[in-house]
């Protein structure tokens, strides 16, 4: 059958052509910062090394990765753990009122910056916050938690970042069940819990697989979260780069850390799509 | 003959499209004939300072307007690297050491100290190069909120900081360690920044104390306002405006004296409106808007002839007299300062700021 699209049509790619060429010049400058000589005192930089990349051998910079990867995987569980109830009950609640509830509750912050929503952490989990403030008064604790400026905080905040995301990815893919699936599990005996464990699940595990490798992939950049409700005690990688590059003047190494830091993600993002091929194969999608 | 009226039409159009630009030229003219001089400066109150009390009388002496580009410290100094062939702006307003960036990467015109006789009475300390020169002094040192630290525990030395039962409540600033970094050195019994090594032990004996770091003046001011940070190293200029706003905070001068710091101003190197940059900086050194310096923005003129309101001139870290600059004031050299502070931040980052 003939294409009946007219030419012109092919023009409308121009934006995305733009787009990725500014991405890839600012990828090869990043790049061709990453093997120049730092000269501490100066925003110059000197000539070709590979000094830089010796410097990632560090046990300092590989702790941030480490912590960097725990922080978003523990991110991405959370998400799953507290997401999946609220995009089933999201899409399978007949009540629009539930509904709603969770839409504003879930969805709404999304508008809201990110800034704002993490110095609304800082007021939440500080020496003087809501919830210290809370378990004093219930007579529970006499001296304040330390909540802000740890792996708690930090963790605390990215989960309700990101948290209307993965409800979105697991809500698409569980509207996308047919439930003559489960109704034909339920009438051949299994109760709402095997159906769900043995029928429902399996077949969400393609939102589930994408929903927590962007969580992970997404965390794994985060900044603004870490800054604040990090107050420097807890770095990420995005953290590390800024402090290198525009505290330090260290441009050649914050571009180190930059590339590594997409080779570790574009890794993941590989890994992910294994994985849906296998579930394809598997035929769960 | 409806494209013959269409014709007409469009040339109706033309016709008065053109007189519009044409009387909206000969306007448009008239208001843009004079360039603005174009500062680089910091936003907030510093903009607002400069545009108030030195911008204002700048434009009523030339006629020429005024432009003011802000933004942070290091991204402006990244910007007028990039546009180091056209340049941007004409006038840089940068912190001392940063300014020391700037000249050596060759973004700074050499000053004709000639073409600013007001530069002639200025507290020695307040020249600090031939590229770049003092507009007001301000300290970095030891503040607390009395509300929420032990009555008996006493800042009268920076080695109060190291007091153990401030453990887990001193914010320090992680975009500029140089204050703590000399401070320890001085303790441990280091003479100038070089020196800097000796302190290294003692500084690592401080973490316990460290509850967060902070990289902006409004972090600053969060995290010691909240009461998360009770101690903190902090900008003279921050606590006094964390006081106008009913926050107890105490602002001590150690007895080895507040790390000073100076903003300066400087000329791009390949403007074209040098002769207006001088005259700017010139009306930026007089006494009189020095005293302006001192008495509505709270920080140190770096004029002797300034007249500080005598409350005012009484506030720890407002060095008004050669006396004070040389009994309580711990100054960096300043190029020095620009050539280790990436080592400093180096070993800070690696050593405190990382787990």
């Amino acid at each position: 059958m003939q294409d009946r699209r007219p030419a012109y049509f092919a023009w409308f790619i121009l934006p995305s052509v733009f787009l990725a060429v500014a991405l890839v010049a600012s990828l090869a400058s990043l790049f061709q910062y990453s093997f120049r000589e730092y000269i501490p005192g100066s925003i110059k930089v000197g000539d070709f090394t590979l000094a830089n990349f010796g410097r990632m051998g560090s046990w300092v910079y590989l702790r941030v990765f480490i912590d960097s990867l725990l922080l978003s995987a523990c991110t991405a569980a959370a998400n799953l753990i507290l997401g999946y109830p609220l995009a089933y009950s999201l899409v399978r609640s007949k009540s629009s009122l539930l509904k709603s509830t969770i839409l504003i509750t879930t969805i709404v912050p999304m508008f809201t910056g990110d800034i704002v929503r993490t110095y609304s952490w800082l007021v939440v989990l500080g020496k003087n916050g809501f919830i210290n403030g809370t378990l004093k008064a219930a007579g529970i604790i006499d001296t304040p938690l330390e909540l802000l400026y740890t792996p708690l905080g930090v963790t605390v905040a990215l989960v309700q970042y990101s948290l209307p995301v993965m409800v979105i990815i697991l809500a698409a893919a569980i509207s996308h069940i047919d439930v003559a699936y489960e109704k034909a599990a339920a009438s051949l005996g299994a109760g709402p819990l095997r159906v769900f464990w043995n029928v429902t699940l399996p077949l969400t595990m393609p939102g589930i697989l994408s929903g927590t490798v962007t969580i992970f992939a997404w965390t794994l950049s985060a900044f603004a979260t870490p800054q604040l409700v990090g107050g420097g005690k807890v770095n990420m990688i995005s953290n590390m780069v800024y402090q290198l590059g525009f505290s330090n003047f260290d441009f050649p190494f914050a571009a180190v850390l930059s590339m590594a830091a997409l080779a570790l993600i574009f890794a993941i993002l590989g890994l992910m799509s294994l994985g849906m091929r296998r579930l394809e194969r598997v035929g769960l999608h | 003959m409806f494209r013959s009226v269409m014709g007409l039409s469009k040339v109706r159009t033309f016709g008065a499209s053109l007189t519009f630009a044409l009387v909206a030229g000969t306007f448009g003219t008239g208001a843009s004939a004079q360039e603005p001089l174009r500062i680089s400066i910091w936003g907030g109150s510093w903009k607002d300072f400069a545009a108030e009390n030195i911008g204002k009388r700048f434009t009523a002496e030339t006629g020429v307007p005024v432009e003011y580009i802000t933004g942070g410290t290091i991204d402006r100094l990244n910007k007028a690297k990039l546009s180091k062939a056209n340049p941007e702006t004409d006038l840089i307003f940068t912190t001392s050491h940063v300014g020391w960036l700037y000249a050596s990467d060759d973004l700074y015109e050499k000053l004709d100290m000639a073409k600013l006789p007001n530069a002639k009475t200025l507290f020695p300390e307040a020249i600090i190069s031939p590229f770049h020169v003092g507009t007001w002094s301000y300290v970095y040192t030891i503040a607390y909120r009395p509300d929420l630290v032990p009555a008996d525990i006493k800042f009268t030395s920076w080695n109060d900081l190291w007091n153990p039962r401030l453990k887990g409540a001193i914010g320090l600033p992680d975009f500029d360690p140089s204050h703590i970094i000399y401070a320890s050195a001085l303790l441990s019994g280091g003479k100038t920044a070089k020196d800097w090594t000796m302190g290294q032990k003692k500084l690592l004996e401080l973490k316990p104390n460290i509850k967060a770091f902070y990289n902006s003046d409004a972090t600053s001011q969060e995290k010691i306002g909240s009461g998360e940070t009770p101690v903190q190293v902090l900008l003279s200029g921050n606590a006094y405006h964390m006081m106008s706003q009913g926050i107890k905070i105490n602002l001590v001068v150690p007895k080895e004296g507040a790390i000073i710091g100076v903003d300066t101003v400087g000329i791009n190197k390949g403007t074209k409106k040098a002769d207006l940059a001088y005259k700017f900086i010139n009306i930026a050194l007089d006494p009189a808007t020095q005293t302006l310096v001192a008495n509505k923005q709270k920080m140190g003129p770096v004029s002797p002839q300034a007249k500080v309101d005598p409350a005012i001139a009484k506030l720890p870290g407002m060095f008004t007299t050669a006396q004070q600059w040389k009994d309580q004031a711990i100054v960096i050299d300043h190029k020095q300062r620009s050539e280790l502070l990436g080592e400093w931040r180096k070993w800070f980052t690696e050593n405190l700021i990382a787990r």
